[in-house]
């Protein structure tokens, strides 16, 4: 029972349902706060993983745009931070999802992973086709255009099918966005294509991180509870 | 307002099975919680856990299983259909309290 043997300190630091002074505000108020950390402890921080991509993609397009501004074409340099900040954001991203879905299995875990083999394979894809574009003779321009055009359409995608498997439209509206973007890209030409990709990419990634904060404000403030329905997904 | 009022669930109502329900449902449906991983997010000990999920498994609310990982045991926890319509009517019953406090 409560008032287990084994355990070193009282059951519960607070007592808000007590039955004797029963407070059904208090108590709605403990299942938000423990619902809250239930998902903190086994979902993947949006805020997080959107500001890691923001940063990864504003920091590697700059540097292609500022050394394609002067030249023409990024410096070699360039490309090799890109490629730095993609890897890191990738790593970062596997990480941080392992660590907060470890210990859970089932449909999510399940889904989760397909989802994110799926963004393997479709990048390996990516890979491929513009190295044979690159054989091809495409030039450099073309070459340039095609990257980003396609990375952005890849991820819109990706994001939309991720917004409707998770059920969270807000990542299906980013994806929506870098659809938008992939366009802007494809039409700004050399070498404005890396600014759209660091502006409108990173920075909607970015964006998304003040409203992953604001919905996290509102749902952990006073009186969600009235407006939560259910209090569990799916409940 | 003495004792638990009819329309809330015994086995629901006390704070820590509340705090392990409230915990389960807010896993999608279909998954499992590790038993070391509910615990530390519950921040109780292994012995008091296994005495709440176990009479929330009695009452059908908790659905354990045993199972093992390469030679580990491991034991897995999730939240029954019964259970997650018995805390949604157990939510709805602490509005319908707010609601008539407040009215």
């Amino acid at each position: 029972m409560a008032n287990d043997p084994t355990s070193g300190k009282p059951t519960e630091p607070e007592h808000p349902g007590d039955p004797a002074g029963l407070d059904p505000a208090e108590m709605l108020r403990m299942i938000r706060q423990q619902q809250e950390a239930a998902r903190d402890a086994t979902e993947p921080d949006g805020r997080v993983l959107f500001g890691a991509w923001g940063l990864a993609w504003l920091i590697g397009y700059l540097a292609m745009w500022s050394t394609a501004r002067d030249t023409g074409s990024p410096e070699g340099w360039a490309g090799w931070v890109l490629a730095g900040c993609i890897v890191g954001a990738v790593v970062f991203t596997i990480v941080h999802s392992i660590t907060r879905t470890s210990g859970l299995r089932g449909t999510s875990a399940r889904v989760g992973a397909l989802y994110g083999w799926a963004w393997f394979l479709g990048f390996t894809a990516f890979g491929v086709m513009l190295g044979a574009m690159g054989d091809a003779g495409a030039s450099r321009e073309v070459m340039a255009i095609a990257a980003n055009g396609f990375a952005c359409l890849i991820v819109g995608l990706m994001y939309i099918a991720g917004g409707l498997l998770f059920e969270e439209l807000r990542m299906s509206a980013v994806g929506g966005w870098m659809l938008v973007t992939a366009v802007l890209a494809a039409f700004a030409g050399m070498p404005n294509t890396y600014l759209v990709m660091a502006v409108a990419g990173g920075g909607g990634f970015l964006a998304m991180v003040a409203v992953e904060q604001v919905y996290r404000t509102r749902r952990r403030s006073p009186g969600s509870a009235e407006r939560a329905e259910g209090g569990g997904r799916g409940a | 307002m003495a004792g638990v009022p009819d329309d809330l669930d015994p086995v629901i109502h006390a704070p820590a099975r509340l705090r392990v329900v409230a915990s389960l449902a807010a896993l999608g449906r279909g998954d499992e919680v590790a038993f070391p991983k509910l615990r530390k997010l519950l921040d109780m000990t292994a012995g008091n856990l296994s005495t709440h999920l176990r009479k929330l498994e009695d009452a059908g609310y908790v659905r354990v299983t045993k199972t093992h990982e390469g030679r580990m045991p491991a034991t897995y926890l999730a939240l029954t259909d019964t259970g997650r319509t018995a805390f949604a009517d157990y939510q709805a019953a602490l509005m319908d309290l707010l609601k008539g406090a407040q009215g």
